[in-house]
């Protein structure tokens, strides 16, 4: 029976690839689980920093910082885009829903007649565009499953001062924003010049140490570095809960894929012993 | 009694009662107690020393900021470690 043997070389296959499906998804379950244990413990600082720096900020004050610069109302500028991907693959669309969202933006930006820097992290979205042959600014590969807030630093702090020297007119980041482990929607968000939070000035009589204007110049850095990390927090979340869900898909699939092919094996099994019956008993017949 | 909250990016290192704190600000030493005044303070490098009832935490900050208002401290600091 060629045909059975076949069918059970298919089923052992299928059933082999569920194995390391459905591993991964209990790999990509756990890590998922601390990934988002991050990305809660990080929401108190960056709403404290938020919130003091909308008491603090008023328009007035916004001409004296450089980080609040708005970029001159002219055509060209350069600006830098900050894509954060992942390393690694079999995460369903994940990273190419975030090249997708880095393109529209570079396109939009170039339209405009700004150029562009891209400096991508994470070796699928640096793959991708050496594929199509665009100029990398800057990539690094080593950001894993625990990013830090030095990570973010290191990432922002040249941008902040190319920033400041008037070098770039705006920075965007391209990240995957972590609503919930099965929404993870591609985001641009632009870090710099920093959008104050809404504010209605300072709220309070506040004694303050040594003046709104030295405080605020010390944590507008502060709230850009963690914009990149809270990005960064949340497209390592966000990387987890699509393979999850993409591992989950691939393991029902095959699910699906063996009960077929055992059904088909087991009546090709059948009809093989039904005729060979048939033969004997005809042969008996003969006799 | 005061509730202080002491917050690094990466999670909450503190968060409860306490009877007095004293904080390195930028340029010396500020302490605070109850009733005290709505500050908002920048942070130099230093030991931050959370007085609760049981004892003394003590925490080393680098930059950030301190916020008191109706007797919640809130500091925000990048670089916390507990000591």
């Amino acid at each position: 029976m060629a045909k059975g043997r076949e069918l059970k070389g298919r089923i052992k296959s299928v059933e082999g690839t569920r194995k390391i499906t459905r591993t991964m998804e209990m790999v990509a379950t756990s890590k998922l689980k601390r990934a988002q244990d991050r990305v809660v413990a990080a929401r108190p600082y960056a709403q404290s920093l938020a919130q003091v720096i909308s008491d603090l900020y008023t328009p007035e004050l916004a001409e004296r910082f450089p980080l609040l610069r708005q970029p001159a109302q002219r055509s060209g500028g350069r600006a830098a885009v900050l894509l954060l991907a992942s390393n690694r693959g079999l995460a369903g669309a994940f990273n190419s829903n975030l090249i997708r969202e880095a393109r529209g933006l570079i396109a939009r930006l170039e339209r405009a007649g700004t150029t562009v820097d891209l400096h991508a992290v994470g070796r699928k979205a640096i793959g991708f565009f050496r594929y199509t042959g665009r100029q990398l600014a800057s990539t690094r590969t080593d950001i894993g499953d625990r990013p830090t807030v030095e990570h973010a630093r290191e990432l922002v702090e040249a941008l902040m001062s190319d920033f400041i020297a008037e070098r770039l007119d705006a920075v965007y980041v391209v990240y995957a924003k972590f609503n919930s482990a099965i929404s993870t929607p591609p985001v641009a968000e632009r870090v710099l010049p920093v959008t104050p939070p809404d504010g209605k000035g300072p709220a309070r009589d506040y004694i303050l140490l040594p003046s709104a204007e030295t405080i605020l110049s010390e944590l507008l850095p502060l709230y850009v570095r963690n914009a990149v990390y809270r990005a960064l927090v949340e497209t390592v979340a966000g990387e987890q809960g699509a393979r999850r869900t993409a591992m989950k898909n691939a393991t029902d699939n095959a699910g699906d894929m063996l009960n077929v092919l055992r059904r088909t094996y087991n009546r090709a099994r059948q009809a093989q012993i039904t005729q060979e019956i048939a033969e004997i008993v005809g042969g008996a017949e003969a006799l | 009694m005061l509730k202080v909250s002491v917050i690094s990016p990466e999670r909450t290192l503190f968060d409860g009662d306490a009877t007095q704190v004293v904080a390195p600000a930028y340029d010396g030493e500020v302490g605070i107690l109850t009733g005290h005044a709505p500050m908002m303070a920048l942070l130099g490098r230093g030991t931050l020393r959370v007085s609760e009832s049981g004892g003394e935490r003590r925490f080393s900050v680098e930059g950030g900021f301190l916020q008191v208002v109706d007797n919640h401290v809130r500091v925000v600091t990048e670089k916390a470690t507990a000591s």
